[in-house]
């Protein structure tokens, strides 16, 4: 469905020192530098795939979701989006696609939502009975039909991001992009886009990438996660096995009936934390049995649970290697 | 494809005027402040003409159509043009005409007709109230054709103002700000309400000639009000035809290769 070959993406940025002085000189002479926003990147997506696309800031995530969706051409590399080259901006190619971003909106502001909708209607060219069809289902699944009569700047963040939503789908996108769509929405809000998303993906069919600072997006959405640093890709395989790579210890989380000394638990493993009841620990995977054994029968536990390392803490890991590895490399270099 | 653009010309026409609708003080603040912008229109007018009958050939019922193509034109591009094209520089500069290029339509016929202000309205009307005043003082009326060609002027007019606007706008993809720019071309367009020929003393004919072929006001307000008089040259009206048309497909060049210069706006 998706397919990106050696994919750069570089930018001319005009550069100046701080100062009058400079900004001055700038007027007559200007010092250009090129910026790698995205240096080289391949991979394949198959139609249905749910794909995370993780990176620190400015990695590149969202100039290389631009440059599927035909928003930015590509510097160099070939690109392919079920089968249409995307800068060229075909109306057929458009009409299968959809880019949802976080922090921009689409919605007319002065108007109640379903005035853009049926603005998309037109311009997307659904037909009426499709269309009535797709807005039931959408205002059902995002329980939003109180909302699309109201002006969407009386709407508060999370209503407005579901009618955002609503609007984007109107059209059934095969492919969707989604920029970092839950951005800024409380706890309970993610959890209902997430749902919806999945929703959508395994009713049509539709192949999804991702972009998201919130982990547990990524986590709940997408088997198989893209990982970009600096422009370049550092990994691409399934969560489960990124997780295995990176951090391989376990984590045991003990919930204790009375306060224990920490010298009784650092023998077990790695003290994480230790509070208030509530101790975690870090183990070797082939020692987990044994640490589990040890706790029972030595000290007063109540429940006990085996978790994986929160994926913030395995991604920023996974994100210090590589600088590290960059550092290297660049020390080589100039040795 | 021409019934799919008209249907969604329907469409944008439709949420521009209940956007108009939802704000019900704007409606009386627009018609006031279009009256005050035609007395305005006016007084230089009557300022010149107190001392004169005349001026560079034009009596005061005969610039007083040009007044009435100026004012006509003003509704036009604050009613249609300007809301439209300034709503382009703001989504350059805030990164949403990512939302615009998404569309599978002509992203310069969905930006073009994204915003319209119906109570600039007023202004059309005050034209054409205009040249039925001008015409009483000249008693009498245009000729059949004379009416039918300032028709067809009307159209060239309106692509022209249409035309530098894109030109104008076309900017923002390279210095993002254009606030300038389009204070100054409305400030220039200003000189379109006199009847070319009073600039003919201006820096030799300098000006007349800039007037005429590199911001060509005289195009669109001068060339209409002399057809109404029935005295507009055969070569003009060819001139005013394919000088619109080529203004237009310069246009749309420069509106395409600026779309390739979009950048969009970081997240």
């Amino acid at each position: 469905m998706i397919s990106v070959h050696g994919l750069r993406k570089h930018y001319k940025v005009h550069k100046r020192p701080p100062g009058l002085k400079a900004a001055l000189r700038s007027l007559f002479h200007r010092t250009y530098t090129s910026v790698k926003a995205v240096d080289g990147i391949s991979f394949d997506i198959r139609p249905g795939e749910r794909v995370g696309f993780l990176g620190p800031n400015g990695a590149g995530k969202t100039t290389t979701l631009k440059v599927l969706s035909g928003l930015l051409h590509p510097s160099e590399g070939e690109v392919r989006v079920d089968g249409h080259v995307p800068r060229l901006r075909e109306e057929a190619f458009l009409k299968k696609i959809m880019l949802v971003m976080g922090q921009k909106q689409q919605l007319l502001w002065d108007l109640p939502p379903a005035e853009t909708f049926e603005l998309n209607r037109a311009i997307y060219d659904v037909p009426t009975l499709q269309y009535k069809q797709t807005l039931d289902e959408l205002v059902g699944l995002l329980e939003i039909g109180d909302l699309i009569g109201k002006p969407t700047r009386q709407l508060s963040l999370g209503e407005r991001m579901k009618c955002e939503l609503a609007a984007a789908l109107i059209h059934r996108p095969r492919v969707l992009f989604l920029d970092e769509p839950t951005i800024g929405l409380d706890v309970s809000m993610q959890a209902t886009m997430r749902t919806f998303i999945k929703d959508y993906n395994e009713k049509y069919g539709a192949t999804l990438i991702l972009t998201s600072h919130y982990m547990d997006d990524v986590a709940a959405l997408c088997p198989r996660v893209i990982v970009i640093d600096k422009g370049l890709l550092s990994y691409d395989g399934s969560l489960e096995a990124l997780v295995q790579r990176v951090r391989p210890e376990k984590r045991v989380v003990l919930r204790l009936s009375e306060q224990v000394d920490a010298s009784r638990l650092e023998p077990l493993g790695k003290l994480v934390t230790h509070e208030a009841g509530t101790a975690v620990l870090q183990v070797k995977q082939d020692a987990v049995n044994a640490t589990i054994s040890r706790a029972l029968s030595g000290l007063p536990v109540t429940d006990l649970t085996v978790e994986n390392a929160p994926l913030e803490e395995v991604m920023s890991e996974l994100f210090a290697e590589n600088k590290a590895r960059r550092l290297q490399a660049a020390e080589s270099v100039t040795a | 494809m021409v019934r799919r653009y008209l249907r969604l010309l329907t469409v944008q026409l439709k949420a521009s005027g209940l956007q108009a609708l939802q704000y019900r003080a704007d409606f009386f603040t627009d018609g006031f402040t279009s009256l005050c912008w035609v007395f305005t229109a006016l007084a230089p007018l009557f300022v010149v003409y107190g001392s004169r009958p005349e001026v560079e050939g034009w009596s005061f019922g005969e610039a007083l159509l040009v007044v009435g193509w100026f004012t006509l034109l003003q509704g036009i591009l604050e009613g249609a043009i300007n809301p439209s094209l300034t709503g382009v520089v703001e989504h350059i500069r805030k990164g949403t005409l990512d939302f615009v290029l998404l569309k599978p339509a002509d992203a310069q016929f969905l930006v073009s007709t994204q915003r319209f202000l119906p109570w600039r309205a007023f202004n059309v009307l005050t034209g054409l109230g205009l040249f039925l005043y001008a015409f009483m003082l000249l008693g009498r009326g245009p000729s059949p054709l004379g009416l039918l060609t300032s028709v067809l002027l009307l159209g060239t007019s309106t692509l022209l103002l249409y035309s530098l606007w894109i030109l104008t706008v076309s900017a923002a993809f390279f210095v993002v700000r254009v606030d300038n720019l389009t204070y100054l071309f409305t400030s220039i367009f200003d000189f379109a309400r006199w009847p070319s020929s009073v600039f003919k003393g201006v820096a030799k004919g300098a000006l007349t000639l800039v007037f005429t072929y590199v911001i060509p006001l005289a195009l669109m307000t001068t060339f209409p009000a002399e057809a109404m008089l029935g005295r507009l040259p055969a070569q003009s009206l060819v001139g005013a035809v394919v000088g619109s048309a080529v203004f237009a497909w310069v246009a749309r060049r420069v509106w395409i290769r600026s779309i390739g210069h979009y950048t969009s706006a970081s997240s």
